[in-house]
């Protein structure tokens, strides 16, 4: 029969159908689009530097919470008003709430760099083993400077915290915390076993990685360590020996080393990054500049956006500066509003003020009234005629500085002042040559308030740096200012609940 | 090697003789008056063999002696004979009710209603074409019990679409059912007209679903599209309507009174003093001089009333050996907000299935959907809730403003410019989309009517062609674009499946029925996407909006994707029944695929039925025309699971170092591995026919249980979590369904239907976390054990203060320096326990759910003489709504806000107890995530309304005219619900910027050649 013909044809036809279905190879196919580690070669020596560039990404693509939350408690600066993140405002006046988005938001943020950090040490590691890249302690030494940095100021501003070893978080689930002053040894510790694997540059002059991380960075790092360790004679020695290598200098203009003249400047030890690559639009690497900027203000350079009005010089500080008759970093720290003029005004003591001041910057923008704040910061302020042609973003293209080198001089001063010997001068001198820049008259036979007063002036509005300071002097009675009171059990800010629920410790923290 | 044994097994079973063909004739009439039935269809069941009946209701055809003829009719029961050697066969059909013996479409086959053990609804191509919307599925709305189906505004949007809630923890689109259309998978359906469809089938539970294994949790939905018929005259049919959308329930917002007295009681300066720039720009009011001039209702100015319209055109019919059908249909939707938004659909389909020889059946159809969609800007609903009403939308003062002067609140001091006209005039989201389904197979009958082998063929090839275009404009520092910006992306998909089923029918011993089937279908579904970016393109013409022409094209603006997964499965399923009386189905299917690292899944599923009125005790009752009950158990899968990487993975990143980008790389410490959720569910039923089968009620139980859902575990202290199969979520409810259909005489007839649906959604473990948060932190939505997934999660409030004593008396308002009109939130802690006394996060309790608890769907018809009317009401209840407008006043204090708020603030004591005060409303405290913004969701419609008029045998000059229908379409006339938005239909639950639904009133014509 002809059916059966058919029948038979198909049939076979039917088995191998299955037979190619029954194939099971397919299902095996590597996932597209997708590079597995294991798949890396590491005997390819020149790429040993590709995590550690990673790791310089991460550092510097840091949320911009972190910076705000970390340092807007000092009476440097202020909140900038309720009606949006009160929260963070409540912060400000160490009003703590442990639910707040920001803190875990903060706290996991700084903790994505220093697993990054680590995961670019194991990386290089494995170069190194494969390739024998000379290069890789020094990558690796760098990676742990990046990771210093960041813990030293999770550790500041939270207190008890736990040591990572490796990129792993998992391995915090069993990890024990350590109080401030182990954490602040142990950083002390890890930057004595980089420093002899770092470059002995200005970081401005290294050809590598220019701007990245140096031996001068890893000594400040270890200052400002000890100096919460209180051990000064480990700060003048650090500070000193960065002082006496004649690597760095103060920029002479004030005003310009917070903007485009700023980046990768002499007297800087470390900074965060960002460019626009000179085109007035495409790619862009940026800080998030806004929040720190005014709400309002009608640019020279038209179109330029403004900010949100986050981030506020405080009235103490500048009736403060105004009393010292400081211009120079006056002016270079805040943008004032006529609001925040009249203002100051209110203040009999002050109803007369220097005529320079205005809301128009000398750079030619002017800052509007608006009802968040009084005063926006200048050191976060990028004149809108230094924007490339074409950019609109606040503070485009602006780098944000870490560690100056008028830090380093002070810290020095101040360890001198606290009794340690140095090396590198006299703390005068140290003093000195920041205020010579501020063109104020030079001081001689400094005190410990007269060095801590010229920190204040420097500093304010980085980084919280006088907040830490009071803290570690117990000065709570200057933190205690614009009706906030400050106690000993404010000093650290809660742990994020969200954290708590993961990691039980968190919940029976050491004492510091 | 099993599977080839078993078929070899099979096809040996061929060797059979084959039957006898005798000849029948007979007649077709209609039980209800005796009048002959023309054009009624003759099957011989098993074969696409049949014939249609002549004018007076004649037939003839040539069958075996042993066969059984299959006599259909739309309007008519369908009825079954069997042939046993009679040469004239009368036979006399029943007005349709909820027949028992209508076939429905079951995954790799088909089974009538009363052999089914499972909760399968299907819902008719003409039930689907009553709405005239552009997406089928939004025509199922409030038809199918268990499906909840919310429909969206935007024009050629798709609706979302769950079956028996969400077993998988909401986002990236892990919800939606699987689509089937003629045996390829899809994942929606919004590139079909309802006119290609012939029937959707929605396969519920586990024993309908489990045959399609690792995609089948969310539920299936098969379609079917139209087919012509053996021996079927040809038929032309146009289908059309042309008609207007309306908006609904427009959201009635604070005039320019209302807002100027809300900021003067804000006790803000700033308001007070942008309120006195506007008097001074624009003038005062002559009504009120103390409120500006221009009183701008910002909703009104965005809408329009936008025209709809479809048209279809088909042709069917078949011969001896070979049937088609043809179709064209065009659609064309345009969006009710006020600029270039709208969807254009032009589809072209074909099927051809062809007896080749008397075992050899042939076929193929080719559906082609070419799409072009405006998408709509979403932002300016939310733009303009905030856009304050003492601004024109044009500002002659504004004179920096280009091209168009629009108003800009920045000048009169607010924050941002609060002009939505921005945002719609100056975008431009393009998305052309091609998309071809084509389907081609043999099928061979080794044993006629017993044993059939079926090998098809299915590819499904998808192009996207995506342009967002941003035009430069200024209006004001805030709201301006200074170089154009040009995006593209080009993606295309291609998708086979290829699938081979045996298929063995017999009874045996006259009373043990039994159906076989066992398949394999090997799988490959590919996708490629390349993406660009330019800056600064020319701006005219149109022509030149390439990203060639640009002044820039940034790095970071490229992107390269693709994807390729394989599958490769081997099902069977077994129904078995005794008598028609016990029914026994299971089915199994073990699913391979490369997405996941564990490659296979096995998915069985079970289901028994036992049908009463077979029993002797009912078996002659005149209540009872049927009863059955039903019960099943199975597994199902989920693949809408991302796959994972398994492995720790390395990327590129890059970074600016010195001015230049520069690029490293970044290795993952953590990674997730997963695989595809199952879901196991229970379903117990009755289908029941009562009074000649004019009642029938239909009753499931359902319980699901998603036993490894992926859920996202916290890694401590990255902020970042890994995925894990380790939730346990459950849903279960209850369906109903009930119908009443009756004929009243010979000229009037009547249907009403209801359908009701109850859903308990519950997460059941979370892997030991005490909660996962969703939703942003201001607006917290939490998942914890005991409640629903992502429920809104805040302050429960508790009145608002209405003077100073009250404040005096209540130590948290001292302490949070509260004042009369401040909200009391409740203290969740009983007096002695920690934290009572003071309101912080904890708090904080569960304040509901988006999941509606119960859905309902009424439809009622009648038909009289040449005029049919029919109606649909649905509604739902228990869903709740964040109503993120008036809670994002966190953000932007300073601009409008609806009527309701703005007129039923507290302003003194006794004026509310309910809303703040304008100065409360700007303070933090009142702005906590409360129940203040999660409203009820609940509502009831009016879903469709439809009259016809029918013209039937008529004559011109004695010449056969068509029937032409002429009906008048009103399609969600009237929505009643409480919450202060729109429209209750949010997807998510979120507020923020849907996209309102019309009502829609369309003319529709039909003419059938």
């Amino acid at each position: 029969m002809k059916l059966y013909k058919n029948i038979t044809r198909i049939s076979v036809l039917l088995v191998l159908m299955l037979s190619v279905g029954a194939c099971n190879s397919v299902l095996d196919e590597m996932p597209e689009n997708t590079k597995f580690t294991e798949d890396i070669d590491y005997t390819i020596s020149k790429n040993a530097i590709l995590p550690l560039i990673g790791a310089y990404e991460q550092f510097y693509a840091k949320g911009w919470p972190n910076n705000p939350l970390m340092s807007v408690r000092g009476d440097d600066v202020n909140a900038g008003g309720l009606g949006d993140q009160q929260d963070f405002a409540e912060t400000d006046l160490f009003n703590y709430n442990k639910d707040y988005w920001m803190y875990n938001g903060a706290m996991t943020d700084e903790m994505r760099v220093i697993f990054h950090a680590h995961s670019t040490m194991e990386q290089v590691q494995l170069y190194k083993d494969a390739s024998g890249n000379p290069d890789a302690d020094q990558y690796i030494a760098e990676a742990k400077v990046i990771r210093a940095w960041v813990l030293l100021f999770i550790t500041r501003t939270w207190g008890s915290f736990f040591i990572p070893t490796s990129s792993d978080p998992s391995e915090l689930l069993v990890a024990e915390l350590y109080t401030k002053d182990e954490i602040m040894q142990h950083l002390s510790d890890q930057m004595d076993e980089a420093i002899p694997e770092l470059l002995d540059l200005n970081p401005n002059m290294r050809t590598d990685i220019r701007g990245g991380v140096t031996r001068a960075t890893a000594l400040a790092i270890k200052a400002i360590a000890n100096l919460e360790l209180e051990k000064y004679q480990e700060v003048a020695d650090a500070t000193g020996q960065i002082i006496s290598s004649n690597k760095f200098s103060l920029e002479p203009d004030f005003y310009e080393l917070f903007k485009i003249p700023g980046k990768l400047n002499n007297e800087n030890l470390l900074e965060l990054q960002y460019s626009d690559f000179g085109q007035g639009e495409g790619d862009r690497k940026a800080y998030l500049y806004a929040f720190f900027g005014p709400q309002g203000w009608t640019p020279k350079i038209e179109g330029s956006q403004s900010g949100w009005g986050f981030w506020e010089p405080s009235l103490t500080w500048i009736k403060f500066m105004l009393d010292r008759n400081e211009s120079i970093r006056l002016e270079t720290s805040v943008l004032f509003t006529n609001r925040g003029i009249s203002e100051i005004q209110k203040d009999a003591n002050y109803a007369t003020l220097p005529n320079w001041i205005s809301n128009t910057t000398r750079s030619g923008d002017i800052v509007n009234d608006y009802p968040r704040a009084f005063f926006a910061s200048g050191k976060h302020y990028l004149p809108s005629d230094q924007l490339t042609p074409g950019r609109k973003p606040y503070g485009s293209n602006k780098n944000f500085t870490c560690i100056r080198y008028a830090e380093v001089l002070l810290m020095y001063a101040e360890a001198l002042t606290q009794g340690a010997s140095g090396t590198a001068g006299s703390a005068d001198e140290a003093v000195n040559e920041v205020r010579t820049r501020a063109k104020l008259t030079p001081l001689s036979g400094v005190s410990n308030q007269d060095v801590m007063d010229e920190k204040f002036a420097e500093l304010a509005m980085e980084w919280g740096t006088r907040f830490f300071d009071m803290v570690r002097l117990k000065k709570y009675d200057v933190l205690s200012y614009e009706g906030r009171t400050f106690t000993e059990d404010l000093i650290f800010l809660p742990y994020p609940q969200a954290q708590v629920d993961q990691l039980s410790q968190l919940s029976n923290p050491p004492a510091n | 090697m099993k599977k080839i044994f078993f078929l070899t097994c099979l096809l040996a079973m061929a060797n059979v003789l084959w039957a006898q063909d005798i000849s029948i004739t007979g007649t077709v009439t209609s039980a209800d008056d005796g009048s002959p039935v023309p054009g009624a269809n003759v099957i011989l069941v098993g074969t696409s063999t049949g014939t249609i009946t002549n004018v007076d209701g004649q037939f003839t055809i040539s069958a075996p002696a042993d066969g059984t003829l299959e006599f259909r009719f739309v309007g008519l029961e369908t009825t079954m004979v069997a042939i046993s050697n009679q040469t004239v066969i009368n036979v006399q059909m029943a007005t349709s009710a909820q027949s028992m013996e209508e076939v429905v479409v079951i995954g790799y086959g088909t089974s009538k209603v009363k052999d089914l053990t499972s909760a399968i609804q299907t819902v008719k191509a003409d039930d689907i074409a009553k709405a005239p919307v552009a997406q089928p599925m939004e025509g199922l709305q409030g038809k199918v019990a268990g499906m909840q189906v919310v429909s969206s505004g935007a024009p050629g949007a798709t609706p979302t679409v769950r079956i028996r809630g969400i077993g998988s923890y909401p986002g990236s689109s892990n919800e939606s059912p699987l689509y089937v259309v003629d045996g390829m998978f899809f994942n929606n359906i919004d590139f079909l007209n309802s006119s290609d469809i012939e029937s959707i089938s929605v396969l519920k539970d586990a024993t309908a679903a489990a045959i399609y294994g690792v995609r089948a949790a969310n539920g299936v939905v098969l379609i079917t599209t139209k087919a012509g018929r053996i021996n079927q005259k040809a038929q032309i049919s146009y289908d059309g309507y042309y008609g207007v959308q309306v908006a609904q329930n427009v959201l009635k917002m604070a005039n320019s009174e209302q807002f100027t007295n809300m900021a003067m009681e804000s006790g803000s300066p700033a308001d007070s003093m942008y309120i006195l720039n506007a008097m001074q720009r624009y003038g005062r009011s002559t009504t009120n001089p103390n409120v500006p001039e221009p009183n701008t209702d910002w909703y009104k100015e965005i809408l329009r009333s936008a025209q709809t319209q479809n048209h279809s055109l088909s042709l069917s019919g078949g011969g001896e050996r070979a049937s088609y059908s043809l179709g064209t249909s065009y659609t064309f939707q345009e969006g009710i907000m006020n600029m270039k938004n709208e969807y254009e659909r032009f589809n072209l389909r074909s099927k051809v299935d062809y007896n080749a020889t008397d075992w050899l059946t042939v076929g193929g159809n080719v559906l082609i959907s070419n799409a072009t969609t405006y998408a709509p800007q979403n932002g300016a609903w939310h733009t303009t809730y905030y856009a304050v009403p003492v601004m024109p939308v044009i500002d002659e003062q504004n004179v920096d403003a280009w091209p168009s002067q629009y108003a800009s609140a920045e000048d009169l001091g607010y924050r941002g410019a609060k002009n939505p006209f921005a945002a719609m005039d100056y975008n431009e989201n393009l998305t052309k989309s091609m998309k071809v389904n084509t389907n081609f197979y043999a099928k061979i009958d080794f044993i006629p009517r017993k044993l059939s082998f079926k090998s098809s063929y299915n590819q499904a090839f998808t192009n996207y062609n995506q342009r967002n275009v941003g035009l430069p404009y200024y209006i004001s520092n805030a709201s301006q674009r200074e170089e154009s910006t040009l995006s593209k992306t080009a993606s295309t998909f291609n998708n086979i499946i290829w699938d081979n089923v045996l298929t063995y029918t017999n009874t045996f011993a006259t009373n043990h029925n039994l159906v076989l089937m066992a398949g394999m279908s090997y799988r490959q579904e590919s996708g490629q996407w390349l993406r660009a970016q330019g800056l600064n393109f020319p701006v005219d013409p149109e022509q030149a909006w390439y990203i060639n022409l640009s002044e820039t094209i940034p790095i970071t603006g490229v992107g390269d994707g693709g994807s390729r997964q394989y599958g490769l499965s081997y099902f069977g399923r077994a129904s078995y029944n005794y008598k028609y009386k016990y029914l026994v189905y299971a089915t199994m299917r073990a699913d391979g695929s490369s997405k996941y690292q564990e490659k296979w899944g096995y998915f069985p599923s079970i289901g028994l039925g036992w049908v009463l009125s077979e029993e002797g005790f009912l078996e002659n009752s005149d209540a009872v025309s049927f009863m059955k009950l039903r019960a099943s158990w199975g597994q199902l899968g989920n693949d809408k699971i991302q796959a994972s990487d398994g492995a720790t993975t390395t990327t590129v990143v890059n970074t600016a170092i010195d001015d230049v980008l520069t690029s490293g790389t970044l290795t993952s410490s953590t990674y997730s591995s997963l695989k595809w959720e199952v879901v196991e569910e229970i379903n117990i039923g009755i289908t029941t026919r009562f009074l000649e089968n004019r009642l029938s009620a239909d009753m499931d139980y359902y319980n699901r249980k998603t036993n490894n859902a992926v859920i996202r575990v916290q890694v401590p202290m990255t902020g970042g979590t890994t995925m894990k199969n380790v939730g346990v979520i459950g849903n279960s409810g209850f369906e109903f369904l009930l119908a009443w259909d009756d004929q009243v005489g010979s000229d009037f007839s009547y249907h009403i239907g209801a359908n009701l649906t109850t859903l308990k959604n519950e997460v059941l473990d979370l892997y030991g976390q005490q909660y996962i948060d969703g939703g942003q932190a201001e607006f917290r939505q939490r998942t914890m054990v005991g409640e629903s997934l992502l429920a809104f999660f805040g302050y429960e409030t508790n009145g608002v203060y209405q003077n100073a004593d009250e404040i005096a008396a209540d130590p948290i308002a001292v302490d949070n320096g509260l004042v009369p009109g401040d909200f009391r939130y409740k203290d969740q802690q009983a007096p002695g326990e920690e934290g009572h006394g003071v309101i912080n996060d904890d708090d904080r309790v569960i304040l509901g759910s988006y999941f509606p608890s119960l859905m309902y769907g009424v439809d009622f018809s009648l038909s009289w003489k040449n005029l049919d009317f029919s109606a649909q009401m649905i509604g739902q209840n228990g869903a709740k709504i964040l109503n993120r407008k008036r809670g994002e006043i966190i953000w932007t204090n300073d601009g409008n806000m609806d009527a309701d708020l703005a007129v039923n603030r507290w302003h003194g004591e006794g004026t509310s107890n309910i809303y703040p005060s304008s100065a409360g409303l700007r303070k933090g405290w009142n702005q906590k995530m409360s129940n203040y913004f999660v409203e009820d969701g609940s509502f009831f419609r009016i879903q469709n309304l439809q009259i016809a008029y029918n013209i039937r045998n008529w004559q011109i000059s004695g010449a056969e005219m068509p029937h032409i229908r002429l009906s008048f379409t009103a399609q969600r006339p009237l929505t009643l619900f409480q919450y202060n938005g729109f429209s209750p239909e949010v997807a998510n639950g979120v507020d923020r910027q849907t996209y309102p639904i019309p009502a829609i009133y369309t003319f529709g014509l039909t003419v059938n050649f």
